[in-house]
């Protein structure tokens, strides 16, 4: 590319700084100030109520980690323990004791198991319903 | 207005009075308007963009802490403003062809060329088909009466940056425009 010569250089600064100025419309500054008082009258936004929020927080965090690391500590002991033919065994016994549920030793291991479980749901359901409950009467 | 008259209605505004910034708006309506047109070359579409200018500055007044004048810290938040609503809606003007600019079929003609008003014309046309951080770059520095430092500050960029864009951008207007930086002007080859 050509290099640019000192006229051309004053030829673009004197046609760039000798713009036409235009004129603000006359209902210019009343139509911004219209929109200026309605932005005004209208209530700010809701912040996100964080400190309500942070316990969940908290708690959700909390189980989402133990969870991870519970599901690592199984991979990892089935990874030292087993291989692919002691899987089969293990899923083996699994079914076997699945088909078992009939005894009184294996129905009464389910039950338990089921009840623990259901508790957990129960409880985790009442928590959040609390936590709900709290979020809805810190709006107010 | 002077930059003390900007803090007192600022302080104003921010104390609950809103039709302090009425003041505000109507010693900025001007510069923030024309600074819209020469970047969108469209009056409607300028005051438009101005508005919602002041809109945003309305909103983010307590932002500004005082540490720069008033002005200038507006001057950045409209351009910033303006730049998002150029790359979001690009100009009108810049689907235009550079070859569609009206240049007489021989440059070196009878009357000794373009007469000022089209040449003018072609070079703001050019100018705003620049790429972006050029076109930005030569509106701000024109605009601010050729004050790097200011144009840099309303860009948020380091001077050195907005000098080697400004000679990129002239260059590449050089290269747009050929024949009409060659033909001399008018009533200078009078």
């Amino acid at each position: 590319m050509k290099r640019m010569t000192e006229h051309d250089e004053d030829e673009i600064d004197r046609v760039l700084s000798r713009e036409d100025e235009i004129l603000p419309s006359s209902g210019f500054a009343v139509s911004v100030m219209d929109a200026v008082r309605r932005e005004a009258a209208t209530p700010p936004p809701i912040p996100f109520p964080w400190k309500l929020a942070l316990p969940g927080l908290v708690v959700a965090g909390l189980t989402l980690v133990l969870t991870l690391v519970a599901g690592v500590a199984v991979i990892a002991q089935l990874g030292r323990t087993s291989t692919a033919a002691e899987l089969s065994m293990s899923w083996q016994s699994v079914l076997t004791s699945i088909f078992r549920t009939g005894t009184g030793l294996g129905l009464q291991r389910d039950l338990e198991s089921a009840a623990i479980w259901t508790a957990l749901a129960l409880l985790a359901t009442w928590v959040s319903v609390k936590l709900s409950m709290r979020f809805a009467s810190g709006w107010e | 207005m002077s930059a003390s008259d900007d803090q007192t209605d600022v302080e104003r505004v921010l104390a609950g009075d809103v039709s302090a910034y009425e003041g505000i708006v109507r010693c900025w309506q001007g510069p923030l308007i024309n600074l819209a047109y020469r970047f969108c070359r469209d009056r409607g579409r300028a005051e438009e963009m101005a508005q919602e200018a002041f809109l945003r500055a309305y909103r983010g007044l307590g932002q500004w802490r005082g540490d720069a004048v008033f002005s200038t810290w507006l001057f950045a938040l409209a351009t910033n403003l303006y730049r998002s609503e150029l790359r979001r809606i690009p100009a009108r003007i810049v689907s235009v062809p550079l070859e569609d600019i009206d240049e007489p079929a021989d440059a070196r003609a009878s009357d000794g060329g373009l007469e000022d008003r089209d040449r003018d014309l072609a070079v703001r046309r050019a100018v705003i088909t620049l790429p972006a951080k050029y076109r930005e770059a030569l509106i701000l520095f024109y605009f601010h009466d050729m004050d790097v430092a200011t144009a840099a500050r309303s860009l948020g960029l380091p001077e050195g940056t907005v000098k080697a864009r400004l000679f990129r951008g002239r260059d590449m207007l050089r290269g747009k425009l050929p024949q009409l930086m060659a033909v001399p002007r008018l009533k200078e080859a009078l």
